[in-house]
This record gives structure tokens, sequence and C-alpha cells, in this order.
């Protein structure tokens, strides 16, 4: 081994890594249709929609550069940046044009697939350049099958995006710590980020920690390093982060062409005071702050495969002595094997894990999201992970050889059965998690029912009526209206788009004249149980869904309404 | 393969010492995920199946007697029992406060869990039914002499000097943060739209769905009041109160306060802070057991808004 090297990557890695997106964005095409439109999908879709007139209309250059045409079209959900909507907008502009999708949803989420598969892509690459290619394949893979990412990877959301954009800003930074070409690539890769969602906000801060933690390392060990011709210490990132970045972030969000300080402003403000929404956790329904600062590491530890993380730790474990300060180990920790390469990779790569679980960690910081914020998280999780695994190969392969000599053959096909066994619980997670996705919980919580006693969050964003479209379609077969709870009237409509709903299941406004009433089981919206049974006289649900046997929708007859009425006429 | 960052030289396999630590990671791995793989399909494996839980409920409904109560423990699988159950569980049984109107409680246990409501107490019989365990808890006769809530509609109701007159019309309201649905029936005491009286189910501070009557106070101290006339007295009258919980969470609104009066005396008074929840008194009424009386609840609140008051009360015998 030699220290300061990274791995060579050439055209058998990318095709690995190709394999690997093609192989994800598969997965979720075919499995898109079984998971009904969530909440904020709805209003993305929505954008995207009046996004894709404009882009139309800037095609066809008939005046798109118009503030009063552009404000219209881009006014919708100014809360976040244009770049991911416009990528929706485009898919389904194509499939409007050349019916490349089975339905309208799966339009709008590809483009959200295909950077779900990207990342896997890219995980691997960045994970193969630094641990070697075994640990970059099972951080690709162990990052694919976490069940929240692996919901979320269905989407047309920011939340895969952003993680998929913040990862490669990351791994563009960290070569151009050795390439100044990869010094631009950084800086169109933040400016993605940007454009994507705030989340890009925090990576400033971990990039200028690293970057003079390393410098401040080279210089005490005193230059020339191990290999000085190859780490620069020369900020061009900065440069390229603060010119390129701003112009990437500028020129996808027509939104800021007019008005732009203000409306910057707006933006800023809009997110550094996000009002409060509130989540369930550990039995209490959290409304406002201050917020448990251990939310994001026991709903890591509840959500993702145990395996994972313990082969994380493992990993983390034996690198953790490369990521402190020389100052240090050199008086208090003298004999580890764990040295700091160059770039200080570990530095950055633990970095970039903490710090978007420290910023959902701080009291005031809003966790309504569940693990969706700090995803970008994940990837470096996945990397450790696969070190850990790379080294667990390594001990299988020892133990081999000292029972029965060097057989390389056969020590592969160990390192692949383990692969296989220690990835079998991901799978298993990540399989019987659709499409319930965010209801999801691991071993580690006692599973579905587990975390119900824990009084974990159940769900949100109304997803989960996708769940429901037979049920709906056998009850109320000559139509009629039902009350969606929490689920939007966008999305339902999206499920009439797409051929689940017909078209005379409606959705009502009144939940007391409504044929049935849904109600999405989260602990605060007990209340709407409580108005059905008021509004009904009766407190028993026609249906209830369950997934683990936990209830997830309860579904509510008016007993004079059609549904009852169906029920009536059948024999 | 050439690795930035791989520590040390590679293993060797005459490291001695080594291969007996390498055997304990490999295989406590390959053990983790083994535990992982079995935990997770034992966890589904013991959700019961639909069958369970119909079987379970025909032999509950099979010896049903009035006076009994379902309820399900662990409670998150309270709407799969209801579903069950039907009309064995009214609206006032989902919302109950306490189990003083019951004489048997079934319990259905999943995974051996055991209700709050009757922890402490010994099972009468026990059924199996597949993965649900069914309890029979026997309490003896119930002490409610008299239900107010669910009489309300008996009761004469009035906003200061001026009487609020039952009316009918469809249930209005619903949505979340939208608070209680005003029921069909009930006293129009006016002219805001939410003064009226009568009988729904309000989520409280814990966020659990509370049977109870809807007595929002007028502005100014005035008291809204319901009279129960001729009403079966005992040891005490019984009275739980609360707000719907999005208007009592931010704790910013003023007390209301709650007085029980037998006849003109008044026998108990709760005041109310936000934060308190759904709170209890008992208003004794010594002496009175075996007599009748006019039982009257008068809420008050120096600052009205938001205070969207909800009681349950009842009057009860001796101690069972």
């Amino acid at each position: 081994m030699r220290r300061g090297r990274t791995t060579r990557i050439g055209a058998v890695d990318q095709l690995v890594g190709a394999l690997l997106a093609l192989s994800y964005i598969a997965l979720l095409f075919l499995q898109s249709p079984e998971l009904g439109m969530s909440r904020d999908e709805s209003f993305y879709v929505i954008a995207a929609q009046d996004y894709a007139g404009w882009i139309e209309q800037f095609v066809t250059g008939e005046g798109a550069m118009a503030q009063e045409v552009i404000d219209p079209a881009w006014d919708y959900n100014h809360e976040h940046p244009g770049l991911a909507k416009a990528l929706f907008a485009i898919s389904w502009l194509a499939h409007q044009k050349y019916e490349l999708f089975p339905d309208d949803s799966t339009a709008f989420r590809f483009p959200g697939m295909v950077l779900s598969g990207l990342l896997l892509w890219l995980i691997y690459l960045f994970g193969a350049r630094i641990f070697g290619r075994t640990a970059g394949l099972f951080a690709a893979v162990a990052f694919a099958l976490m069940p929240r990412p692996f919901y979320h990877a269905h989407l047309c959301c920011f939340d895969v995006p952003i993680t998929f954009a913040l990862t490669l800003a990351t791994y563009a930074y960290w070569r151009s710590l050795t390439s100044r070409r990869w010094a631009f690539g950084f800086g169109i890769a933040f400016g993605i980020a940007l454009a994507i969602k705030h989340n890009a906000w925090i990576l400033p801060g971990v990039l200028l920690i690293h970057f003079l933690w390393m410098i401040v390392e080279q210089r005490r060990r005193g230059l020339p390093l191990e290999d000085p011709r190859r780490v620069s210490a020369r900020p061009w990132w900065m440069l390229s982060m603060g010119l390129l970045g701003p112009a990437v972030f500028l020129l996808t969000w027509p939104w800021l062409w007019n008005d732009t300080l203000a409306r910057l402003g707006w933006y800023v403000r809009f997110h550094t005071g996000h009002e409060y929404y509130n989540i369930a956790y550990l039995g209490t329904t959290w409304f406002r702050p201050p917020f448990p600062v251990h939310y994001p590491v026991l709903m890591t530890w509840f959500t993702v495969p145990m395996v994972t993380l313990a082969l994380a730790a493992y990993g983390l474990r034996m690198r953790f002595r490369a990521a402190l300060p020389s100052a240090f180990t050199s008086r208090y920790w003298r004999r580890g094997k764990a040295t700091p390469d160059p770039r200080c990779t570990d530095v950055l790569l633990i970095g970039s894990l903490l710090a978007p679980i420290v910023v959902i960690a701080l009291p005031s910081s809003p966790i309504f999201g569940g693990t969706k914020h700090w995803m970008p998280a994940y990837p470096f999780i996945a990397i450790y992970a696969g070190f850990g695994f790379w080294r667990l190969s390594e001990h299988l392969k020892e133990l081999l050889r000292a029972r029965l000599g060097t057989r390389r053959r056969l020590e592969s096909w160990a390192t692949a059965g383990a692969f296989v066994a220690l990835m079998l619980p991901s799978a298993q997670a990540a399989a019987h998690s659709h499409p319930y996705g965010l209801s999801h919980y691991t071993f580690a919580a006692g599973g579905v029912p587990g975390a119900a006693d824990l009084g974990l969050n159940r769900q949100f964003w109304g997803f989960t009526t996708g769940s429901l479209t037979e049920f709906f379609k056998e009850r109320l077969p000559d139509g009629g209206t039902v009350w969606l709870c929490d689920t939007t009237d966008i999305a339902w409509r999206m499920l009439q788009r797409d051929g689940l709903i017909p078209a005379n299941i409606r959705g009502s406004w009144s939940l007391s004249r409504a044929d049935l009433v849904m109600v999405h089981h989260e602990d605060h919206f007990a209340e709407i149980d409580a108005q059905a049974w008021v509004a009904f006289g009766d407190a028993s649900p026609l249906h209830v869904l369950t997934y683990d046997g936990v209830p997830i929708i309860s579904i509510y007859a008016n007993p004079t309404g059609r549904a009852m009425r169906d029920e009536g006429e059948q024999p | 393969m050439r690795d930035a960052v791989k520590e040390g030289p590679p293993l060797r396999s005459d490291s001695g010492p080594r291969i007996p630590r390498a055997a304990w990671i490999v295989g406590g791995f390959l053990t983790l995920a083994l535990i992982e793989v079995v935990g997770a399909s034992t966890i589904r494996n013991r959700v019961p199946p639909e069958t369970d839980w119909e079987q379970a409920a025909r032999h509950v409904d099979g010896v049903w007697q009035d006076g009994d109560l379902a309820i399900v423990a662990p409670s998150w699988a309270d709407p799969v029992l209801r579903q069950h159950m039907g009309a064995r569980i009214s609206v006032q049984d989902a919302g109950r406060a306490d189990l003083a109107p019951y004489e048997r409680v079934w319990e259905f246990s999943l995974g051996g869990h055991v209700a709050d409501e009757v922890r402490g107490l010994e099972p009468t019989e026990v059924h199996r039914v597949g993965r649900i365990t069914v309890r029979r808890y026997d309490l003896g006769p119930s002490n409610v002499l008299y239900d107010l809530t669910s009489n309300i509609l008996e009761a004469k109701v009035s906003a200061g000097e001026r009487e609020c007159r039952l009316r009918r019309l469809p249930p209005e309201g619903g949505g979340l943060f939208a608070g209680p649905m005003r029921p069909e029936a009930h006293f129009f005491c006016g002219p805001e739209p939410w003064l009226w009286v009568g009988p729904t189910v309000s989520e409280d501070l814990s966020l659990r769905n509370r049977y109870c009557v809807w007595q929002h106070p007028r502005v100014g101290d005035a008291p809204t009041t319901a009279t129960f006339e001729d009403v079966p007295l005992g040891e005490s009258v019984v009275l739980n109160a609360g707000l719907y919980y999005a208007h009592e969470r931010p704790l910013e609104h003023g007390p209301f306060t709650v007085q029980v009066l037998v006849g003109d005396d008044e026998v108990g008074r709760l005041v109310h802070r936000d934060g308190d929840g759904f709170e209890r008194i008992d208003a004794l009424t010594p002496g009175r057991t075996g007599t009748r009386g006019d039982v009257s609840i008068v809420v008050t609140a120096p600052d009205n808004n938001m205070r969207t008051v909800c009681w349950a009360a009842s009057v009860r015998g001796a101690e069972r």
C-alpha cells in the first residue's frame, strides 16, 4: 500500500458506476406507480407545470425574458430555487411530446430518479478512490438500500437531488486539492447545490474548516509533506465557489432575475426564520423549540439498517486517528496505524458526515422533515461502512489463508458471500419499506410496531393514500367523494391523472358530507378521528390500512353516503 | 488496488494473535446481520393477522353484556379494535374519561402489552386467539348514577339570562386545527357561531380524544349554564374539563372556571389554566345519596378568547 495515492479509476469503474445507476433507476422507475404522490411533491408539480410553460416560451423565443412573463411563471413555490423543479418540468415536457413514461407522476419524478442513480455512481467513485473498489461498491449499495433514502429517491422532491449535489460538490472540492481543473468543477457543483436547496449554505463552512485544518497540518509537519507536488494549498476552490456558485444559482432561477436583492433577501429570511411544523418523537409531539438534541442521532439509529451503521462505526473507529490533529496524536496516540493522507481526507469525510446532523441537532433547528433533512450525511456514513466492510473482508481473507493457504478465487467468493450476507438486512428493509417509506423503522426500533410503541412519527405528507386506490374503486364504483385529510387536492388529482383513481371519485372539502373520510394516523390528527365520530355518530372505521399491524389510515363511511349505500346493495 | 488512506500493512497470516480477533470481527458482523434479518422477520410474524382479529372480536361479541367495554393494548391499535368491534364501541366509549361506567373490560392484548387502564387488575378470564390475548376484567357494578355528558340534550341551557334553544342542523366543522365538530343536535346560544352547547369529541392537550360537552364561555365572566333537573344524587359529581389542544398549547390565554352546583350550592369548582390539560375534580356531595336534585355546570372565563371548553361529568355513588 502506498499512502497518498488514490485508486486509479478507469473505464471499468465507470462501467460499474453506470450499472449501479441504471439498475437503481430501473428499480425506482418500476416501483414509482405504487407510491402515492406526497404533499410536497404535489406543490412542486404545480411549480414545474408553470415553469414548463415558460421554458416552452423561452425555447421558441417569444418574449420569455420580460418580467411580466417570468414572474407569473416562476412565482409559485419561490421559497425554493428553481433548478430541480425545472428538471421536473423538462422531463414532463418531454413526456408530453414523446410519451416516454407510463404516467405524469413518473415523468415529474424521473429526474429525481436519475439523480439518485447518479448519486450511487458518485458514491462508488468517491469510496473507491479513497478506500478502494470493494469499499466503494459496498458504500453505493448500502446507501441505495437505506429505506428512507430509498423512498425519497422515487420522488420529485429536493432531498435526494441536494444529497447528490452536496456529495458531488464535496467530491469536486476534494479533487480540486490536487487538480486545478476540478476547482472549476467544484464551482459548478456548488452552484448546482445552491440552485437545488438551501442545505448548500452549510457546505462552505465545512470545506473552509477542512481546508484550514489541512494547511495547519501541512505547516505543522513542515512542507513538503508526503507528496507536495500534488496537494495544493492555493484556494482556487474558493475563487470558483465565490464566482461560479452564485452565477449558476442565479442563472438557473429566473425568479431572481428581477428585483434580485429584495427577492434574495426574502429567500434567505424565509429559511432563517422558517416556521415550525410539528412532529412526533419518543411519545411527544414537538410543536416548537427547543427540540431534542438527540433527534437526528436516534432517528438515524431507528431508520438506517443496524449492520450498515455498525460497519460505519467500525470503519470510523479504524480511521479515527487519521482525523485527529497530529499535534494531539504525536503526544497522546503515537502507536496508531491510521495516519492522515496529505488531503486530510478523513477530516473532510467526517466533517461532511457530521455537519448535517449537527445542524439539525441544534435545539432551534426545525425537525419536522424527519431524516430527510440530514440525508446528505448518509453517503459519508455509507463510505465508512464500505471501508468497514473492506477491513472485514481483509480479516476474512486472513482467516482463510491461515486455514487453507492462499486461494485467491476462494477469497473472492468469500468476500462476495460476506457482501451479500451483510447487505441482506438492508435489502430486506428496503424491500419491506415500499410503499410505506416514511412509516418504516428498522429492527433497532423494534420495527414498525416497536416505533409505534416508542411514539415515533408514523408518517407525513399523506402519500400512503396511494395504497388505498383499489379500496376506493371497490367502495365507490359509481363515484363519490372522499375527505382527503393530509393528502393535498393536487396529489389526489395526480392519482386521477395517472389513472389510479377514477375522475368521478372526487376530493371533498366537507368532512361531514363526504362519502368517505380518511384519517392519516399521526398523533395530532386524532382530532380528525373525533370529527368523523361526531359527524357520522360512529367510532368504528370502515377500513384500516395497516403496516405490520400498525394503523396508517383509517377510513370512516358516511352512513348516508354512497359507500354505505353500495354496501347495502351488495348480497 | 492502490488505496489512499488504508491503514498499515496488509494483515499477515502469520500474525498469530490477530487471527482470533479477525474471527471475532467477521463472526460478529455476520451474527449481527443474522440477528437483524431474523429479528425483523420475527417482528412481522408476530403481527396478528386479520383472522385473529375477527375471531377475537367474535368471541367477545358472543358473550357481550351491557356495561362491557373493549380496549386494546398497545393503544395505537385502537383503530383496528374499533373496526372489528363495530357498534360495540360507541363514540362515548371511544372518548371515555375513565372506567367508572363499565362493569367488565375486555382487553385485547398484542405482544404481551397491558393497557394502563387495567394495569394492576387481575383478569377473570384469559383467552388466546392466535396472536391476540383477550383478557376479561370484572370491575363490579358501576357507581355512575347519572351521566351528565350523554344526557346534555335533556338539560336546560342558558347564556346569562337568555335560554339557549335546542336545534338540529347538519354537523359542521372538520379539518386539521378546526377543533371539535359541532354535532347535529345542540343548544345554540349565539350570536357568535361557537357559542353552542352540545356533545362532541375534543382532542385534549395529551392529543387524546375526549367525549365531552362543548360549552364555550361568553365574554366577560357572563356564565353559560347547563342545568340537569331532578337527577339522582350520590356521593360526588366527577367532572373532567379541558380545552381543545390547539388553543391550550400556546399557553398564552387566560383561565376558565367550571362550577358544579347542586341546587344553588356550589359543590365543586375547577379553575383551569393553560397547560393543565384535561383536569378532574371530584365535587363531593355527602349525605345526598338516594335523593334527587338539580345539578348545574357553569362555565365562565374573564377572557373567552380561544376558551374552547369541553367537559365530561357524571353523578357517582360510593367508590366500588
